[in-house]
């Protein structure tokens, strides 16, 4: 989830009105945005937005604008856009795309703009809108990288080219000297976090213009010269470069309508490329790509569960900054240039719901009738429960991660079919139990100060590797169960297992077992129908040691799901 | 002073009323004295004189220390056994002349302990070796030290029926030793007795009392309450066979002493918060669903109509399988028609999301990250109207900390059927609200789930937490139902109950509900 955080002041100069903490509070989730916290003396919001498809709302502009609207205020006019046969003048400025990126970062969008001013606070912003659309919508700068550049620098036309990363070379922002692209990668530190998306290619993004003074190196890092933006700035130039078009030009269109709702003059630019796009070869951006969207008012009636009339939706639509129209018995939406995240006519309805205000739709209790009913699982647990308590044992719940070194290690046993994690965050959470055992240890070598005897269980999952399985493993219900004290043995645990089993109705066989974890002829293998469904015994003093238990201790594991 | 009388009287022990009727004040009683007269053992000495001394009855007169000689294992074994000395004798009067080695061999001693036992008896005359290097015994001879060691081992062992010291071994008390027998003990321990030695040296002290005047008003007052400590103190089954009860009077017990506790089975207290969950729902109509802890990506994202380039989606967000990697294979139709709903929407109306499935991720094998993953399988099965729900274990990559748990449960499930709309949506919510989490106040907001739209949040008042967000829901998306068969609306839903069961079970930190700490576990209570 983005969290952002806006200047007070700017917010609400955007917006033409000020609210009180609580006012913003109740008006926040027209945006499914929470305040996180008021930062009193430095005049600063910190919000919360929980839409991952509404990155228009990731910045202070953006959020201002729906709120605007929200509580009153018109849609706004953004006539900077070209469309599809109607691409708007680009004057000198034009890109010019090489064919190598084809296949390495194949897209780029771009604009100028002037008549602004950048001071603090707007770098401040400029900055935090980067990172958040790069980093949540652009996937971390793979998917979309944003860079910003002094305009009066640069000689039209650019250049995006795919370039030798051992021969080109530039003196990049905050570095000391010109370094080439692959030494960046590997000694700059924002080459270093995102060297990563070019390193597998065998040639760099790469953007200088037409006298050959270098922009940037996407998506990694901008020059020290055009690329180096100050306060006092009025003429800037932005691109984006990126590897799908349609979220790259969204991407691009928010960021436009962000600096003109801040007073500046939008400048398209043209792209050209040396292959097909879904929107030709030539496109001036900030482009708009977005179709209308309809919803029957039907559909709208059966998901909200009331019906509403073709101009309330549209009223409620609008109130969101969404212009429609009424098509008979449907509402049609044209996207606003900022959002694409109209898939379905369900978006539509949500947004008339939003529109209309929570407040509005008063619970209705539900009349279909159902059944209750557990699991097989819980109701053969819940058999086993008074059980296992009649016999004196204490239940415990443990999680079901855990090390190499107890779950494999410390019980004197081998890998064999326990699950590892391919990704672990930690050693100490890198294997799936296979089995309760070494929880139940863990339990007991961590509680040798609690009063004797030690009677613990648990009825929980275990997983385990099964190649004939489609998913390669089975998760079973397991009973788990250990007793520690001076008197505990192999007698004991036997009249345990005799007494679950007599209670849950299940004939059973013992055999001998061969198991590393039990003292050898004082272990017992339970078979139901023949099949192995658990283990007991008296645990082998060397998985005791290992454990650091100095107290003896007998445990039994059955299978629950042989029983059912 | 009656009363205080009256007290003391009601609140005496047994092993106090003998003593009290047994000797009269100025008399003094120590642990030997009380052994003899009354038959205490210690341990019921030092608690009885001790409980008199407290209550100002009896008063310390003297304190001597003492030596007991006690024995080892090896002395022990000796007394039993006889020493090697003894054996070497016995063995060579049976069968004459043998050499060292052939008496260590017989007898299963080491060949030092054979030879140091040789050279003291043959230093006493006891024994001789012939130029065969043959051992046997002098005609006529006869150790005075053997015949006295064997005399204190006895002693000892018998004492060990006198005097119930240090466990029940055998012990010789300094005291009662002549000095030619102290000496040769003394030559026989160790202090802190190494086991080598047959002794081991122990210094205890020895406190004697002399009974206050102001037991003989206890005593009279026993009397005339006709308590003679030898009150029954136990009700016995014989008792009740033989009628013999009707004869005795029983003991008065002390109600301000402490209660012995009681270890007992029991069940968990998070285990029981999440039975009544369970219990809850099922009330409410909801069937509960399981499943399996490895998943697919399909399962866990695809099927939940969640982009595969979705930022949640990066390789940090859930746990991979190391191996296998991958599934065998997808479950059709669905995979066909939740990768065409991914890529343009399929027959759902919408217009997807525009890329290019990737079928191979798909089957990409990971543990379940949300419970969420149950009520897609569940719509492939469901009946309609339904209603389904499980308490379901999940993984997530996160730190392990108070707040963050690398497994933990999630509470989630779905309703089916064709009145399912907003408002009912809501309703839900509010039953869930009021029944499960006892709210008083309830507030619904907008949210977002890639798998809902609408979407709905709802935050409650807790009478005892205040507000907070109980949970997310949402009606299920049509390229999620559509995909996997079901023409109805699903509302989806999920509740947060881990702060509720922190606060039931009185803890703060999440770690806590899955404590391997079995004292904490068993103490625990919940409200």
């Amino acid at each position: 989830m983005p969290k952002i955080e806006v200047s007070e002041k700017r917010f609400y100069s955007l917006i033409g009105r000020s609210f009180s903490h609580d006012e913003l509070e109740n008006l926040l989730p027209a945006a499914k945005g929470e305040l996180d916290e008021v930062l009193a003396d430095a005049g600063i919001l910190k919000l919360e937005l929980n839409d991952t498809n509404r990155p228009d709302l990731w910045s202070t502009a953006g959020l201002a604008r729906l709120l605007k609207i929200y509580t009153g205020g018109q849609i706004p006019v953004y006539d900077f856009f070209s469309r599809a046969g109607a691409m708007k003048d680009s004057g000198a400025r034009e890109i010019i795309v090489d064919p190598g990126l084809k296949d390495i970062r194949p897209f780029i969008a771009a604009f100028a703009v002037k008549g602004g001013k950048i001071d603090e606070p707007a770098l401040i912003d400029i900055i935090q809108s980067q990172e958040k659309l790069c980093w949540n919508y652009g996937r971390k700068r793979k998917a979309i990288a944003m860079g910003v550049y002094r305009s009066g620098l640069i000689a039209w036309p650019v250049r995006y080219d795919a370039a030798d990363p051992d021969t080109t070379r530039f003196q990049p922002l905050g570095g000391e000297r010109a370094m080439s692209l692959r030494e960046i990668n590997r000694e700059h530190p924002k080459g270093i976090e995102f060297g990563h998306i070019t390193e597998g290619f065998a040639k760099f993004p790469f953007l200088r213009d037409s006298k050959g003074e270098v922009l940037s190196y996407p998506p990694v890092i901008n020059s020290a010269s055009i690329g180096a933006v100050e306060i006092g700035d009025e003429e800037l130039f932005i691109e984006l470069t990126g590897t799908e078009i349609h979220s790259l030009l969204h991407a691009l269109s928010i960021v436009a309508c962000d600096f003109a709702d801040l007073g500046f003059t939008i400048l398209p630019v043209k792209v050209r490329y040396p292959y097909d796009t879904p929107f030709g070869r030539e496109i001036t951006t900030p482009f708009y790509f977005q179709t209308p969207q309809e919803a029957e008012l039907c559909a709208a009636e059966k998901i909200l569960g009331e019906s509403f009339s073709a101009d309330e939706a549209v009223r409620c639509l609008e109130r969101m900054g969404c212009a429609a129209q009424v098509r008979g018995t449907k509402v049609r939406v044209n996207p606003p240039e900022y959002r694409n995240d109209f898939l379905h006519a369900v978006d539509i309805i949500e947004d008339i719901m939003i529109g209309k205000g929570m407040d509005h739709f008063k619970p209705v209790t539900p009349q279909e009738f159902t059944v209750g009913r557990l699991s097989d699982a819980e109701i053969l647990a819940r058999k086993v429960l008074p059980v296992m308590v009649g016999l004196g044992f204490q239940e415990m719940i443990f999680n079901y991660l855990g090390s190499r070194r107890d779950f494999v290690e410390k019980m004197n046993v081998q890998e064999g079919d326990i699950i590892r994690i391919s990704n672990p965050l930690s050693e100490n959470y890198e294997f799936v139990r296979n089995s309760i055992l070494p929880c139940l240890l863990q339990a007991e070598s961590v509680s040798s100060g609690a009063v004797y005897p030690h009677n613990m269980f648990e009825i929980g999952k275990i997983a385990r590797l099964d190649p004939s399985q489609n998913y390669g493993a089975v998760t079973l219900s397991a009973l788990g169960f250990l007793s520690a004290s001076a008197d505990t043995g192999f007698n004991a645990v036997n009249s345990q297992v005799a007494a679950v089993l007599y209670y849950l109705s299940a004939a059973y066989t013992l055999a001998e077992a061969d198991d590393p974890r039990f003292i050898p002829g004082r272990c017992a293998r339970v078979l139901i129908g023949g099949t192995p469904a658990g283990i007991f015994g008296e645990i082998h003093p060397a998985v005791l040691e290992n454990w650091g238990i100095q107290m003896p201790c007998t445990a039994a594991e059955i299978n629950l799901d042989a029983l059912k | 002073m009656e009363n205080d009388v009256a007290q003391v009287v009601a609140s005496l022990h047994p092993l106090e009323v003998r003593i009290l009727h047994a000797y009269k004040p100025g008399d003094v009683i120590d642990s030997g004295r009380l052994a003899k007269d009354l038959g205490y053992k210690i341990g019921q000495s030092n608690q009885a004189v001790s409980w008199l001394a407290a209550r100002n009855l009896v008063q310390e007169k003297t304190r001597v220390s003492h030596t007991f000689y006690e024995l080892t294992e090896l002395g022990s074994e000796y007394a039993r056994s006889g020493t090697p000395e003894e054996r070497i004798v016995r063995l060579l009067s049976e069968k004459g002349a043998l050499a060292l080695p052939e008496i260590a061999r017989a007898l299963g001693l080491d060949t030092r302990d054979t030879g140091s036992a040789f050279g003291a008896l043959a230093k006493d005359g006891v024994l001789r070796m012939d130029e065969n290097k043959k051992t046997s015994l002098a005609d006529g001879a006869s150790s005075v030290r053997m015949t006295r060691t064997r005399a204190l081992l006895d002693k000892a062992l018998l004492n060990r029926a006198l005097l119930d010291l240090a466990g029940g071994v055998g012990v010789l008390d300094e005291t009662e030793l002549s000095k030619d027998d102290l000496e040769l003990v003394r030559s026989m321990s160790k202090k802190r007795g190494a086991a080598s030695s047959p002794f081991r040296t122990i210094e205890r002290e020895e406190v004697s009392y002399v009974l206050l005047p102001q037991a003989e008003a206890v005593r009279r007052a026993l009397e005339k309450a006709g308590l003679s400590g030898e009150e029954i103190g136990v009700l016995t089954a014989d008792m009740l066979v033989k009628g013999t009860w009707k004869n005795v009077s029983f003991r008065r017990y002390n109600l301000s002493s402490q209660a012995a506790r009681v270890l007992l089975g029991r069940t968990n207290a998070y285990c029981d918060f999440l039975r009544s969950v369970k219990d809850k729902l099922i009330s409410l109509g909801f069937e509960e669903f399981d499943g399996s802890l490895v998943e697919t990506e399909f399962w866990n994202s695809d099927a939940l109509f969640m982009p595969q380039f979705h930022s949640a989606r990066d390789i940090h967000d859930v746990y991979h399988l190391k191996h296998p990697t991958h599934a065998k294979q997808i479950e059709q139709p669905y995979l066909d028609q939740v990768a065409a709903a991914h890529e343009n929407g399929w027959t759902t109306g919408s217009r997807g999301w525009q890329y290019s499935f990737d079928r191979d991720f798909t089957r990409r094998l990971i543990l379940r990250s949300q419970g969420t993953v149950l009520s897609a399988r569940q719509l492939t099965r469901a009946k309609i109207p339904g209603k389904y729900f499980g308490i379901v274990r999940c993984f997530r990559y996160d730190q392990v900390d108070a707040t963050h748990l690398s497994d933990f449960y999630q509470t989630e499930g779905i309703a089916i059927g064709e009145s399912v709309n907003l408002k009912t949506h809501l309703g839900f919510l509010r039953m869930f609200a009021e029944e499960v989490a006892g709210a008083t106040e309830v507030k619904y907001v907008p949210g977002y789930f890639p798998f809902t739209e609408p979407s709905i949040e709802v935050h409650i008042k807790h009478p005892v937490l205040g507000w907070f967000e109980l949970g997310g829901s949402g009606i299920f998306r049509p390229e999620v139902t559509e995909a996997l068969g079901v023409h109805a609306p699903v509302l989806a839903w999920g509740i947060g109950i881990d702060r509720m069961a922190l606060m039931s079970l009185g803890i703060n930190d999440l770690r806590e509900l899955f404590s391997f700490n079995l004292e904490n576990v068993r103490l625990r209570r919940s409200k």
